[in-house]
């Protein structure tokens, strides 16, 4: 099941958009698509085509220390594909973290960008609408789920004067 | 936006907003023309915070940003850190923790009642399903110590052997909820009023819900048959038989009939699998423990919870703790896309709005994390 | 069907009310397994903060207690902060010697007016109030289980 897919997307995305499609390291019946960030747009719209029309998430993970880069996956499944997960995942720069937004394609991708958004600082061109959203009114530091934020200094500092969180006794 | 549309807050406090939510709803006379969702009001950050906890501690952690369904949100994280590190539980865990799961959900969705039966007035239906839930809570008590959040399922089996009369308690639980949950199908879905205030209001198309990224009941109500535990089976699911109920038209009775479809559905699991617990009942292997440092790599978790398809997905770089944790929860499409759509292509007055909100049966701290 | 709702109600009616009289009339309920209150044994404990680290709501600190104690050279103990404990019973599982165990005691048992209270220090903590049950304590997790297949671990996760 997995490996049809696997061979179908091999076959029917050009190659000059893909770096590599490989099953996914952590389970065998993922599959993943490496590209470079530029061609987010055709590849969105070349599964949705294919029927991975059913948009999971995003996710962002930062890896500061590495290689001072963030990693972007986006989820896809479809429903007529008996839910089969497809990744797409690629990396973009930490110090100018900017990337098309998809929201036209998939409704969803709208509030999932606004999220990585706030999170992350991760700016979404055409997107219109990126703004502070869960975090609004509570929060006006940096983006909280980076890495170089240690949010436990940060609550120390802020609410316990430096020290542990011990109460008198 | 003419002179004629006024701006109005709905929530949090609310009685007709589902919990720590507001919605910023734009009205047209009675008419409801824009409602955006107004969230943060349970942002406590649980992705920052799991990333400083060791790996089986962060099992504290896993339930508690959805109060309704806490199981399901634990099994999603064992699963994931299972996958991590490669392991296979004993068989008497993945029954048993089939068994919590599934109980799990008959609780959300009796926990569902009450606020659908709040929302159209029917104030008997509250009751009835609360001291269902309780008597379920009780079972949990028994089990695993604590009534809403449990702590029982860690990566590699169940925290504890289960009690020798697990069997006999289970099936009474499970008769009390079955003559609760028969009385409400009764009482309510059959009641003329509420079919009045339910059918043919809030309708979702199919091909809508599957752009929406609409999930769970809510896309089973749109007739979608897409259930994870049948297309991706986890723990016990591919040895039991179970049918996923689907709606017709997509509307809101629909999204409601399918939940109680799915408390019978759920019910009959269990008892499937309490037979095969009951052969493994001296069996002491239940728990095989885990490294405290993790191999690098990744893991996926993937459950069908209450509200719909919940994903785990964690990166290790292999440490004590996670690196990175994203938890893709299951209300997000709801609250933002689905109920929007449903809006701008229906005329939804302000009285039928929190009808709708409620069918969707979101979860607003699993929006907000 | 209106009326069958109607006629239902009022069998509801007539059945016994599901709410419980706490505290005037009835004990609380609570199981065999029921978590609650720890309870520390002094001479058992080593003093290696095993528990204060794995605490997930950092509700453990360790204070010294003066006195002869044979088993803790460091003559530190952990106190434990109930107001910020999520009883998850972490702490028991970990502890080495199996000084922590978990009673019974919950609830409005624990409820008190003054917020300083809910700190319980260690001598607190070795004398609970009766009656109480031990609920949850190491023999929990002595063998058999949880055996430790270590070995069929490594080789799997040397696999991935
Ligand atoms: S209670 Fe147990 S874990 Fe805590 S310091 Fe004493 S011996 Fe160590
Ligand atoms: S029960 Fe859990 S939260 Fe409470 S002190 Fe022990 S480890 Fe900490």
């Amino acid at each position: 099941m997995t490996n049809n897919v696997l061979e179908e997307l091999k076959a029917s995305i050009p190659k000059e958009l893909v770096e590599e499609i490989r099953l996914s390291k952590a389970k065998s019946n993922i599959v993943e698509i490496v590209i470079k960030p530029e061609n987010l747009r055709k590849i969105a719209l070349h599964l949705r085509n294919l029927g991975f029309n059913y948009f999971i998430g995003i996710e962002t993970i930062d890896w500061w220390k590495k290689d001072n880069t963030f990693e972007l996956i986006y989820m896809f499944s479809s429903i007529e594909r008996n839910g089969q997960l497809v990744f797409v995942r690629f990396k973009i720069p930490r110090d100018n973290p900017v990337v098309d937004s998809i929201h036209d394609i998939f409704p969803l991708a709208y509030y999932q960008e606004i999220e990585n958004y706030e999170f992350f600082g991760v700016v979404f061109r055409n997107h219109g609408g990126l703004r502070k959203w869960i975090l609004e009114g509570n929060w006006d530091g940096p983006p909280p789920l980076r890495k170089d934020f240690d949010s436990r200094k940060w609550v120390l500092e802020k609410y316990y004067g430096g020290k542990r969180y011990e109460r008198p006794i | 936006m003419g002179l004629k549309t006024v701006e109005i807050f709905l929530g949090p406090q609310h009685p007709g907003a589902p919990g720590n939510v507001a919605f910023k709803l734009t009205l047209d006379g009675e008419r409801v023309v824009d409602a955006e969702v107004v969230p943060g009001y349970l942002h406590r950050g649980f992705e920052k915070l799991m990333e400083y906890r060791w790996w089986e501690v962060n099992v504290v952690m896993a339930p508690r940003f959805c109060v309704e369904d806490p199981d399901n949100f634990e099994l999603a994280y064992v699963l994931a850190v299972e996958n991590l590190y490669g392991i296979e539980v004993p068989e008497k865990a993945k029954y048993v923790r089939t068994i919590i799961a599934e109980m799990s959900r008959i609780q959300s969705h009796l926990f569902w009642l009450l606020f659908m039966g709040a929302a159209v007035g029917a104030r008997y239906i509250p009751s009835w399903a609360m001291a269902a839930r309780e008597e379920i809570l009780k079972w949990y008590d028994y089990i695993t110590g604590h009534r809403i959040y449990h702590h029982y399922l860690v990566p590699g089996g169940i925290r504890w052997n289960i009690p020798r009369d697990f069997r006999e308690r289970t099936l009474k639980v499970l008769k009390f909820v079955n003559k609760i949950v028969d009385d409400i199908k009764k009482a309510l879905y059959e009641n003329k009023i509420f079919i009045a205030r339910t059918r043919g209001i809030g309708i979702l198309k199919p091909q809508d819900a599957i752009r929406l990224s609409a999930t769970g009941p809510v896309l089973r109500g749109s007739g979608v048959r897409y259930d994870v535990r049948k297309v991706d089976p986890y723990e016990a699911y591919d040895e039991v038989e179970f049918n996923i109920p689907v709606g017709e038209y997509g509307d809101t009775y629909d999204r409601c009939l399918v939940r109680l479809k799915e408390i019978y559905e759920s019910m009959n699991i269990i008892r499937q699998l309490l037979d095969k617990v009951e052969k493994l009942i001296d069996d002491k292997h239940y728990r095989y423990k885990i490294p405290l440092v993790a191999p690098p790599g990744e893991g996926i978790g993937r459950v069908e919870s209450a509200r719909g398809e919940y994903i785990v997905h964690i990166t290790s770089t292999g440490g004590q703790t996670p690196y990175r944790i994203r938890l893709r929860t299951p209300s997000m499409p709801h609250l933002t896309t689905v109920i929007k759509h449903i809006v701008k292509n229906e005329e939804v007055t302000i009285a039928d709005f929190p009808i709708i909100v409620k069918s969707l049966d979101p979860c607003a701290p699993d929006l907000d994390r | 069907m209106v009326l069958g709702a109607i006629i239902l109600g009022l069998k509801y009616l007539f059945t016994r009310p599901y709410t419980r009289l706490v505290p005037e009339k009835e004990r609380p309920f609570k199981t065999e397994t029921t978590r609650g209150k720890h309870v520390l044994y002094m001479d058992k404990c080593t003093g290696c903060t095993m528990c204060q680290r794995v605490c997930p709501a950092d509700a453990i600190q360790m204070v010294r207690v003066e006195g002869d104690w044979k088993r803790n050279k460091k003559k530190i103990f952990p106190r434990i902060d109930l107001h910020r404990c999520t009883f998850c019973a972490m702490c028991v599982e970990v502890c080495p010697t199996g000084a922590l165990a978990m009673t019974d005691i919950t609830g409005w048992e624990l409820t008190t007016e003054d917020k300083e209270k809910t700190i319980y220090m260690p001598y607190e903590l070795s004398e609970p109030e009766p009656p109480y049950r031990i609920t949850v304590s190491k023999n929990e997790w002595l063998p058999p289980p949880p055996f430790y297949s270590k070995k069929k671990l490594i080789e799997k996760t040397s696999n991935k």
